[in-house]
């Protein structure tokens, strides 16, 4: 089956850049949609009125939505809607940074609204205000506890980028697509290509399960 | 020296009660905890509040700092109406302590940080007076070997009086307890009352809502008997398990004492 | 900019063929899906290496790859490697089932595995049979655990067979693409996809909230 590793070798600074492409794309986007899908949680959990209900049903909304549309429609729409125009690296991570976020805003929620609103009446009773509250006794017990939801869908954004290359970003499916075509060897350079996703994701993986079962261990508030 | 009479004398002669609650009403939708209940507390007293389960004890002891609003009536603290403001009631909690039923600890912080938490977070104090007045605080109730634990290792009579000690951080004026004893195993309940005590004989105005009733007996200067929302009857101590007036009260002290 | 709805209207036919492939792929993908896990689940509880292992593998294969990489892989290698030729509907289907049947093993596995020891260890101390044993106490309570978290995946496939389009199936995504493509009504047809497939996607997720907390509810 494997004739030779030719195909891949020949090839590789071209998918080396695409690796990088995607590494960058897989970064930007788990560095965007923590903060976005964070402070989405939190006002979701404590704004007011006009900003929560918005953010609830942006959150539900991304939830039926699949992350390819919002991905094409980032790019190819959003310009003519706007008059702008975006390169599809920042159309990408912005689309996938939106999706991935509303998911994240959820974990925050839950992560709230786990802790026992004995530990709220303790804080309040000593006088703090709803912020130091939020700051100093909620948010790092319920950071604690999103870990592990967290670990996932830090996976789930990074195999969202490869979804990038429908738009024509210069990732490493892209670039192996080209080699493909040049070589007309898909076995050996998409199984490359999937080596290189597993090795970016199997030991993000562990980590995650690794978080799961300690998590589970620790006791309630 | 007797402590009791000594309290009496001084209840007698304060003007202004620490705390009141004049009339209030408290219902959760159609359900009414709260029917009218009208409880002076002066400073330096004691006040024990006993009755039935479902009596709305615990429930009016979060009005008392505003952890839960009321629909009726009014809370009077320090001769002044509990404020509608947010940063009013902040600064009326900080004259209040708390002691929760169910410890409420701070699970991500050591035993000395919680007491700290109150003076640094919400007085702003530096971390070495903080400090102090922690350490301070822990070797009063007995647990000054204890600082460095976390909850989690600490068993419940311990738990609880580092929550003693977290409240008296905030060095309050009255001091509110809820259940303080209902969650501990019966070795420890011991330990924590002997803490409370201490405190009734420093002169701290307390009101405590208990199931303990040798407690009440020993500690209180006065009884609040509630039932279904209502204060049944009031009393010194004597009156009420001795020599109570009202049938209802009577019925719900010798049950007690038969299960007890 | 002038936007002219009418084409999404003109097309709507098309448009509500695609929706329906891509309801066909993610009912058909479930209903094989969901068997695959339970064999796949078994496979990795078993005593047994030989069957323990190569599920292992490939559950873990199937969940740290993107599964629009595994669509590409399937399209382009069965053909040229294994002679194998399906239509782009069946490899399309063919993806999607074993990257769910790998989602699946974990929900099932883990559900079994939660329910406490001492459940079974109870049942047989009744003197129940280890069959009757898993049937009537360990079963059920499993499947509480389960039912949730298959809804969630369910919501997900939903959104995830999106990704056939890359092959030229004709779902949804595709069919609204090439007619943007063939009116060059951009704006429309995209917002229009979007649009239909949160129209079909919202139910569906406030469904999965509903059975979330009717299972919780029980415990």
């Amino acid at each position: 089956m494997i004739e030779s590793l030719e195909p891949v070798l020949d090839n590789l600074p071209f998918l080396w850049a695409g690796i990088e492409t995607t590494l960058v794309v897989s970064a930007l986007s788990v560095a965007c949609s923590l903060v976005l899908g964070f402070a989405a949680g939190l006002g979701r959990c404590f704004g007011p009125a006009w900003l929560r209900l918005p953010l609830v049903f942006y959150i539900d909304s991304m939830r039926a939505i699949p992350v390819l549309v919002v991905i094409v429609w980032t790019f190819f729409a959003f310009p003519i809607l706007f008059g702008l125009t975006m390169t599809p690296i920042v159309a990408a991570v912005g689309a996938i940074s939106v999706h991935v976020a509303a998911s994240i805003a959820e974990i925050v929620r839950a992560g709230v609204e786990s802790i026992r609103q004995g530990q709220s009446w303790a804080g309040l009773a000593l006088g703090m205000s709803h912020a130091q509250l939020l700051r100093k006794v909620i948010l790092p017990q319920a950071v604690t506890r999103m870990l592990p939801s967290f670990g996932s869908a830090i996976i789930v954004t990074i195999k969202d980028s490869a979804i990038a290359s429908v738009i024509a970003v210069p990732d490493v499916i892209r670039h192996a697509e080209s080699v493909v075509a040049q070589t007309y060897r898909p076995f050996e350079v998409y199984s490359f290509a999937m080596l290189v996703f597993f090795a970016i994701l199997f030991p993000v993986a562990r980590v995650v399960d690794r978080l799961y079962l300690r998590i589970g261990h620790r006791g309630r508030s | 020296m007797n402590a009791t009479t000594d309290k009496a004398i001084r209840a007698d002669r304060a003007a202004v009660p620490r705390l009141e609650f004049v009339e209030v009403r408290k219902a959760f939708g159609d359900l009414v905890v709260l029917d009218g209940v009208t409880i002076r507390v002066d400073p330096g007293e004691v006040v024990c509040v006993i009755g039935p389960s479902g009596s709305g004890k615990s429930t009016l002891l979060k009005c008392a700092n505003a952890l839960e609003p009321i629909q009726g009536g009014r809370i009077v603290f320090d001769g002044q109406p509990l404020p509608a403001d947010a940063e009013g009631i902040r600064r009326v909690r900080r004259r209040m302590g708390m002691v929760f039923q169910s410890f409420e600890l701070f699970p991500h912080m050591t035993a000395l940080a919680n007491v700290e938490a109150g003076p640094r977070t919400v007085l702003g104090m530096d971390a070495a007076s903080a400090r102090a007045r922690a350490e301070a605080l822990l070797d009063k109730v007995g647990l000054a070997d204890k600082a460095a634990q976390y909850p989690s290792a600490l068993s419940g009579g311990q738990q609880q009086r580092v929550a003693i000690a977290r409240a008296l951080a905030m060095e309050p004026e009255v001091m509110l307890f809820d259940e303080p004893t209902s969650a501990l195993d019966p070795e420890t309940i011991g330990e924590v009352l002997g803490v409370m005590k201490r405190l009734a004989e420093e002169g701290m105005t307390m009101v405590v809502v208990t199931h303990e009733m040798t407690f009440a007996r020993r500690v209180a200067d006065r009884v609040v008997v509630l039932d279904r929302g209502r204060v049944l009857e009031e009393g010194p101590p004597r009156q009420i398990f001795e020599e109570a007036r009202e049938p209802r009260t009577r019925e719900f002290l010798s049950h007690l004492e038969w299960t007890g | 900019m002038t936007l002219d709805w009418s084409v999404v209207w003109e097309h709507r036919w098309a448009l509500a063929a695609g929706a329906a492939m891509t309801i066909q792929l993610t009912v058909l993908t479930m209903l094989l899906a969901v068997p695959g896990g339970i064999l796949l689940a078994a496979m990795r509880l078993s005593p047994l290496r030989l069957l323990r292992w190569p599920a292992t593998a490939f559950v873990e294969f199937f969940r740290c790859t993107p599964l629009v990489l595994q669509v590409y892989w399937a399209f382009y290698v069965l053909p040229s490697e294994f002679d194998v030729r399906l239509s782009g509907f069946a490899t399309g289907l063919l993806a999607l089932t074993l990257n769910v049947s790998a989602f699946n093993s974990e929900t099932f596995r883990a559900g079994i595995s939660s329910i406490r020891r001492g459940q079974s260890d109870a049942a047989l101390a009744m003197g129940m049979s280890s069959f009757q044993a898993f049937r009537i106490v360990v079963l059920p309570q499993a499947v509480k655990r389960v039912l949730p978290v298959l809804a969630t995946t369910w919501v997900a496939l939903f959104k995830d067979t999106s990704l056939v389009s890359v092959i030229a199936v004709s779902d949804l995504a595709y069919t609204a693409m090439q007619l943007r493509s063939r009116t060059f009504r951009i704006l429309e047809m995209l917002t229009a996809m979007a649009l239909i497939y949160w129209a079909m996607g919202y139910p569906q997720a406030k469904i999965t909230d509903w059975i979330h907390r009717r299972m919780a509810g029980r415990e």
